[in-house]
């Protein structure tokens, strides 16, 4: 059994009165897919918060590659290697979809200010080797031809393959994936799963969130169910989908219901 | 030093109080419009300098004092400043819904950011200000005294003068006014809803055009008010008096937590005390440094106020 | 109007090396033989005409492109800038009355401490939200006065008298009514200044800024460290303050608290809005007919900050990207490099 890259142990996240996560573990392994999935508003986007330090969490501990997250900047957190999607696509409009990608491929670079004025056949070199690697990810995600077309003017579909070429530019060892195939026909969502695969064939960790039942179960080594903000199986696809407590989480408990 | 302090704490206690009440009312100015729209009203400094103006023109042009005229007394007393303090508030609240209509409106239709808007604001209160420099001739102007400021109390040492009296007690029946409105009545309890939530309140088929319109205009009243007040305590003004006030009450908002009416009442309060406690050990020429420090102060160490939403907040 | 950028643009992109470089020297001249049209139909009736384009033209179009690094690079709204030119313009007052060193020594000083009150502004100012960014700075640009305007040092209300001008430089003197050699100067500043700014923009800290403007959680969410390059955005900015700062103060050889109103800050904003915030030529533009116009036409003279309030109102609601928009590229960053 291969070890783990991230681990959440007894994550908690409130916000005020609402308990968003509560009590949250489990990890994700090297190389693996995980997916994690739930109904809505069951604290999915929260795990990635958390994980991202967009929020700081209320309690519990997580720990990537041995050492823990707390207090780390946000921007740290990426270069050390978790980079997300957004749930709502979040890119930046008025670039091109290959200047979205080397910005974020800027992570690991020096700020590049003293560089850019004065080191210039330096960063000139730089500069080509960042933009060759940041076409190569719009081709790996299949879309390479737009790569001078500015983001805010690319079709949907493209954006939210745009997305995970983005994250991949900030060279994650953990890929965080939010509903990427939010909005597809399910030709489309045939041809992410098979990106997906392709992106873990690659050497990458991903975290998987998605609604679309039959893809989660199809790319994911193994799956977390979250309900309510916790926690209610962490399994093989093919034994989370027989588990009753997640059947009754995503139908709703006849009792309650009347 | 102490001993001069302890020996004035009541007297400079009563004028931070009143000027305290003014702050509030400015501050109400902000924070409304703040809680609807989630952006800083630039221009309400100017909509109160116009209600200054606004009520200099009821004492001296309509009812024609001179510095000379003797003051009034009895009903014809209470007229012109009921007089003046209305004229001044519907000044202030039509003009505070002009500058939605001019700076906002059609940017919040367009979706465009921040910065827009901002700026587009920060431009009408150019345009106010210059537009009374011009027509002042850059001079400040003073308000003939229609009233005998005499005291009418006496608290240990301080006398309980009349003008301060005034101030607070209609300052705070205002604001009661106000929380009733927000709280009791149709429009504002919409304004509620579009603060707290302004996707569900246009779900819920809330008009919100209709309700960032009242919300300047409430805002616009208390403010305007607030300029009567101004002007009744230190009887005079100038074009660009705006500016110092302005930053001052947006103080005071943000010392309570900006969108939020119960903060506005406690930090006006507060503003206007340490304000006024300030300048006496440092002089007044200090006071709008003092207002800064406290600003950077509280944004940068409680940027939630006492009551308020966190300001640094990230969506994701 | 509407295609005047994409033109220009276009034509710069079809020139070669040695097309652009003349391009370039034409430009370059026709601007610096502005101070021989003063007999034209450009002449001001207002103020002397060579003195018009050191002060306002030259000095605005400077601070313009200081001030478009913080507001159209990276989309910080500062509304302080005056102060940055004030503590520019007291350095070379103090130092220039007080000590031995000349203008050219005080220059980088005077940058320097520009820089540092940048830092020292920023560190606070820069962690909140734009709103508050905007209204922390506009009180720092009042307390800079308020400042000046109390310390005997700084002379109070009366300033600081008798500033010595610049030294002689390659055999040229600086007179007090030397407008054209100002002018001159001022233009090899501008340049520079233009040179820092498209050299910063074209690579990683353009991006990085670009991507904060756009959308400053995604950007930290992608690594960008967002705090360290809005510093950086902001104390550039006020190096090219400074830099303004001391020079005018060479020129006027008196400053006084008066130079230095919050009106001077929205001035500048109001150039760079109107020529187009983050297009540096339409930031020039901007502060080219924002300076211009008032002493050109009396009528705008006298009331100058009214039509500047009006030109925010209108730009922003009837055409927010100014009169050159900001580069919408088609093409990538740098054509040549991608073959
Ligand atoms: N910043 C916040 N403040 C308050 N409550 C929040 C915040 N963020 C999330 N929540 C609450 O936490 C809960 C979980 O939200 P989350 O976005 O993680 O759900 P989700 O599983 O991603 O749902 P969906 O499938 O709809 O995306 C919800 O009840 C939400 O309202
Ligand atoms: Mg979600």
């Amino acid at each position: 059994m291969s070890s783990s890259l991230i681990q959440l142990k007894n994550v908690s996240m409130k916000f005020g009165g609402v308990t968003a996560l509560s009590d949250v573990s489990f990890d994700v392994k090297e190389k693996e897919i995980l997916g994690l999935i739930g109904p809505n508003g069951a604290g999915k986007t929260t795990v990635f918060n958390v994980i991202t330090g967009v929020y700081q969490i209320t309690s519990g501990e997580i720990i990537f590659e041995g050492k823990s997250l707390s207090g780390i900047k946000r921007y740290e957190i990426t270069r050390r290697g978790v980079a997300r999607t957004f749930q709502s696509i979040r890119l930046w409009g008025d670039m091109t979809a290959l200047e979205n990608v080397i910005t974020a491929t800027d992570t690991h670079k020096k700020s590049g200010l003293v560089l850019g004025l004065f080191g210039f056949p330096v960063s000139r070199r730089e500069e080509k080797r960042d933009k060759a690697r940041a076409q190569e990810l719009l081709d790996f995600v299949g879309i390479g031809e737009y790569s001078d077309r500015l983001a805010k003017n690319l079709p949907y579909g493209v954006q939210r393959r745009l997305e995970i070429a983005r994250a991949m530019g900030a060279e994650p060892k953990l890929l965080l994936l939010d509903e990427p195939a939010a909005g597809f026909n399910p030709a489309e969502k045939v041809d992410l799963a098979a990106t997906i695969r392709k992106i873990r064939d690659a050497g990458y960790t991903v975290l998987l969130i998605e609604h679309d039942m039959s893809l989660v179960m199809k790319v994911s080594d193994r799956v977390v169910v979250l309900d309510f903000g916790q926690k209610i199986a962490d399994d093989s696809p093919g034994k989370v989908q027989d588990d009753p407590r997640v059947i009754e989480a995503y139908l709703g408990v006849p009792e309650n219901a009347s | 030093m102490i001993g001069s302090f302890l020996d004035q704490f009541w007297s400079l206690t009563f004028g931070g109080l009143s000027l305290g009440f003014i702050y509030i009312l400015i501050a109400l100015g902000y924070t409304m419009v703040y809680g609807v729209l989630r952006m800083i009203n630039f221009a309400n400094s100017e909509i109160f300098m116009v209600g200054t103006f606004a009520t200099i023109i009821i004492i001296r042009d309509v009812f024609k004092f001179t510095q000379t005229s003797e003051y009034a007394t009895g009903f014809r007393l209470w007229l012109i400043l009921a007089t003046a303090l209305i004229f001044a508030m519907m000044v202030s609240g039509t003009l505070s819904m002009i500058v939605e209509i001019v700076a906002y409106r059609r940017l919040r239709r367009m979706n465009s950011g921040v910065l827009a808007p901002l700026i587009s604001a920060i431009g009408v209160s150019m345009v106010l200000a210059e537009s009374v420099r011009i027509l002042t001739d850059s001079r400040p102007v003073a308000s003939p005294r229609a009233m005998e400021k005499r005291f009418i109390g006496q608290f240990f040492d301080a006398g309980i003068r009349i003008d301060n009296t005034i101030i607070v007690i209609s300052a705070l029946v205002l604001f009661g006014i106000l929380m009733s409105f927000v709280n009791k009545t149709r429009m504002g309890k919409a304004i509620r809803a579009v603060s707290m939530n302004p996707n569900a309140a246009r779900l819920m088929g809330i008009n919100i055009d209709g309700v960032v319109s009242a919300t300047f205009l409430v805002g616009g009243l208390m403010t305007g008010a607030a300029g009567f007040f101004y002007v009744l305590k230190y009887e005079n003004t100038a074009s660009n008096i705006g500016f110092e006030l302005g930053i001052a009450a947006f103080t005071a908002a943000i010392l309570g937590g900006i969108g939020n009416i119960k903060g506005a009442f406690f930090g006006g309060l507060a503003l206007g005390l340490l304000e006024t406690y300030a300048s006496f050990f440092l002089g007044t020429q200090w006071k709008a440094v003092t207002v800064f420090i406290v600003l950077v102060l509280v944004l940068y160490t409680r940027p939630n106020g006492l009551f308020g939403e966190a300001l640094t907040q990230t969506r994701a | 109007m509407i295609n005047l950028r994409d033109k220009g643009a276009e034509i710069w992109e079809n020139q070669g090396r040695v097309g652009r470089v003349v391009l370039a020297l034409c430009g370059v001249t026709v601007v610096a033989s502005l101070p021989f049209l003063g007999g034209t139909i450009l002449n001001t009736p207002i103020a002397d005409y060579e003195s018009v384009l050191v002060y306002p033209i030259a000095m605005f179009v400077l601070m313009a492109i200081g001030l478009n690094i913080v507001i159209g690079k990276s989309g910080l709204l500062d509304l302080g800038y005056v102060a940055f030119f004030a503590i520019g313009a007291y350095t070379m007052g103090l130092l220039g009355t007080k000590t031995g060193l000349n203008t050219w020594e005080i220059l980088p000083i005077g940058i320097a401490m520009a820089m540092f009150s940048g830092i020292i502004l920023g560190i606070p100012a820069l962690k909140l939200r734009g709103d508050y960014l905007a209204i922390i700075t506009l009180g720092f640009g009042e307390i800079v006065r308020i400042v000046a305007l109390n310390l005997g040092a700084l002379g109070r209300s009366e300033g600081i008298l008798n500033i010595p001008t610049p030294p002689a430089i390659f055999g040229i003197e600086y007179t007090f009514d030397s407008h054209r050699i100002y002018y001159w100067t001022l233009l090899v500043l501008i340049l520079l200044a233009i040179w820092m700014v498209r050299r910063l923009s074209a690579r990683r800290a353009g991006r990085a800024w670009e991507s904060i403007r756009q959308d400053e959680d995604a950007a930290e969410l992608l690594g960008v460290p967002t705090f360290r390059y809005k510093i950086w955005a902001f104390v550039l900015g006020a190096s090219v303050g400074g830099a303004a700062g001391v020079f005018y103060a060479s020129k006027t050889l008196f400053i006084a608290p008066d130079n230095f109103t919050l009106q001077i800050s929205i001035l500048i904003l109001a150039c760079v809005v109107f020529g187009g915030m983050g297009n540096i030529w339409g930031v020039i533009l901007g502060a080219v007919i924002l300076g211009y116009l008032p002493d050109r036409i009396r009528f705008i003279s006298d009331a100058r900050l009214l039509v500047f309030g009006l030109v925010l109102v209108i730009m922003m609601n009837l055409r927010p990207d100014g009169l050159l928009p900001r580069k919408k590229r088609e093409k990538t960053i740098d054509k040549k490099d991608a073959t």
